[in-house]
């Protein structure tokens, strides 16, 4: 029964690191992925922009978008507005001008309805329609206004909402702005070219590759987000290395006579303390591989449960996770381990 | 023949709190190499403290004891548990198997310990368990096993590794007389067969007279050598 606490105790810290890491690498990766969707090869912000759009408004006039479609080598450029809304959860809500957004991104694959043909018009994508149960044609209401769901498009397009430029613009009070350009060039291999032109038109302003953008999509980019993980990952290491010590604590109270048999027949403190070691180290192995299965079949129900939360497993976090659990393992048997190893071999042999 | 064991002048004195407890008060005693020796005295008169001091569970307080020209005086915990794992073999009265462990695991067990994981100690482990009639019983665990059954996985675990002393703490205490007379042929054998110099503390003097010599002790100290014991 100890033995089965214990092993859960490991299972819940790598159940716990993988999740938070898995959960927020997850979001940022497909977020990135979705971002990436929209086609462009060039994305242009503002200078004092976040990384993470729909958290810094919309400063950039949208004429903007003529002075690049001029640059030699686009093809087409679409200005964006971003807007975070917190209906169900945090959620972008791109503001686009449904022509020249086709035309970067190569139109909706509509799975239900048409486009954005009236103002009060949304689109929404299959994903957060089914996470929502909507319907097309109901009444969606967002940023505290109600709008008509006209089509359900398949994921993959930049956000999970879309309404008009110009409405949002009107919502937001930023009337001619956007938040970011999406720029589509005519030979994605002359990016670095087209980058240096648009330097000079623009000075001041971000403007990045996307595979530089999605590269920057990871945890340590996000404000207080290493923090959260690291206090997250403390607090799992924590309750494994204190339950894991008070278990081999009472396991080497309970077996004190058996270190007694041990040490009588020629087992060195090492011996002994190496013993206790090995058994933490396989009721770990034990925990780790739980923690590993408990990971996946989370994953899946929360998978089925809000289809919009991703997580992301990764291999190399599945070994850390290992790694950590081990590791705060060990230390926590070490004192029982070194009290064992350090019984007086007479005394434990008389013990009941 | 040489002495594998000497004593002389040893004194253990256990601190209890804040009492001093003296539980050897100045022993000699000499044990020849081969040589099967039974020890006994009433409870408390200091037998197995002299059997853990010998064995080196316990370091002496003064005195000089030499185990196979060792000085145990002279070592630390560490280099003791090497000459108790490399040289002494101990036998309990409770038998002091591994609940959890089967006989052969038990057995082997000494081997691990002693760094034996080859063909050798498999050999060597075959003869003694054959020798003490266990073949048939490996793959059970202690609780399983009768009193006279346990005791014999006991003295195999203690020989396997074939230490040159072998140190026996009543084991014949907790069995009947039937068990108790095949353990102590089983000695016996061992003695005769191996040449194994046995220790033994008994409380039974019929078991005493397996012996080639009987040791009386009373209050920490020897009384008497009654010489040639199994053959008088």
């Amino acid at each position: 029964m100890r033995t089965v606490l214990s092993a859960t105790a490991v299972a819940i810290e790598v159940l716990l690191i993988i999740m938070v890491v898995g959960l927020t690498h997850g979001m940022l990766q497909e977020s990135a992925r979705r971002t990436q969707g929209v086609g462009a090869e060039i994305m242009v912000q503002p200078q004092t922009t976040s990384l993470f759009m729909g958290f810094s408004g919309a400063p950039m006039p949208a004429q903007i978008a003529g002075k690049l479609a001029e640059v030699e080598d686009v093809k087409a450029v679409t200005p964006v507005m971003v807007q975070a809304s917190s209906e169900g959860g945090i959620t972008l809500i791109y503001g686009i001008d449904p022509a020249s957004f086709d035309a970067v991104s190569g139109g909706f694959h509509f799975l239900q309805g048409r486009g954005l043909e009236s103002p009060d018009d949304v689109l929404v994508d299959d994903v957060y329609a089914s996470s929502r149960n909507l319907k097309l044609g109901q009444t969606v209401e967002l940023l505290n206004q109600n709008f008509h769901l006209s089509g359900i498009v398949e994921h993959g397009k930049g956000a999970r909402i879309f309404l008009r430029l110009d409405r949002l613009q009107d919502l937001m009070g930023s009337v001619g702005k956007a938040s970011v350009f999406f720029v589509k060039l005519r030979d994605p291999r002359r990016v670095n070219q087209v980058l240096d032109r648009m330097r000079q038109i623009l000075p001041g302003y971000q403007l990045r590759d996307m595979q530089e953008y999605v590269s920057l999509m990871v945890a340590g980019n996000v404000p207080g987000l290493s923090n959260f993980i690291t206090v997250i990952i403390s607090l799992a290491v924590a309750i494994g290395l204190l339950v894991i010590f008070v278990t081999m604590y009472s396991t080497m109270v309970e077996r004190t006579r058996e270190i007694g048999i041990l040490k009588s027949i020629g087992a060195s403190k090492v011996y002994v303390f190496r013993l206790v070691l090995r058994e933490t180290a396989l009721l770990t192995v034990f925990g780790i591989a739980a923690g590993i299965g408990l990971s996946y079949a989370v994953r899946a129900v929360v998978g089925m449960l809000f289809p919009s939360l991703p997580i992301e497993i990764t291999a190399e976090w599945m070994v850390r996770a290992s790694l950590i659990a081990l590791i705060s393992s060990v230390c926590g048997a070490s004192y029982p381990a070194i009290r064992a190893s350090q019984r007086d071999p007479i005394e434990a042999l008389a013990y009941e | 023949m040489s002495d594998i064991i000497r004593v002389e002048n040893l004194r253990k004195v256990y601190q209890l709190g804040k009492v001093q407890v003296a539980a050897l008060r100045g022993v000699n005693l000499r044990v020849e190499q081969g040589e099967f020796v039974s020890l006994v005295g009433p409870s408390g008169c200091g037998k197995s403290t002299l059997l853990h001091v010998i064995g080196g569970l316990t370091p002496p307080t003064a005195g000089r004891v030499t185990v196979d020209g060792t000085d145990l005086g002279g070592l630390n915990d560490a280099q003791r548990t090497e000459l108790r794992k490399q040289k002494i073999g101990f036998v309990f009265q409770r038998y002091n198997l591994l609940p959890t462990l089967s006989v052969y695991r038990n057995i082997a067990l000494a081997c691990h310990i002693a760094g034996n994981r080859n063909g050798a100690s498999r050999s060597a482990m075959e003869s003694i368990v054959k020798m003490l009639g266990l073949e048939a019983r490996l793959d059970h665990r202690p609780a399983e096993l009768s009193g006279g059954e346990q005791q014999r996985v006991a003295i195999a675990r203690a020989v396997v590794n074939h230490p040159k002393i072998l140190l026996a703490d009543e084991p014949t205490g907790s069995l009947d007389t039937e068990n108790s007379e095949l353990v102590m042929n089983m000695l016996l054998e061992l003695n005769h067969q191996f040449g194994q110099t046995i220790l033994l503390i008994t409380h039974n003097p019929e078991v005493a007279l397996f012996s080639d010599r009987i040791i009386s002790m009373r209050d920490g100290h020897i009384l008497e050598t009654a010489a040639d014991a199994a053959g008088s």
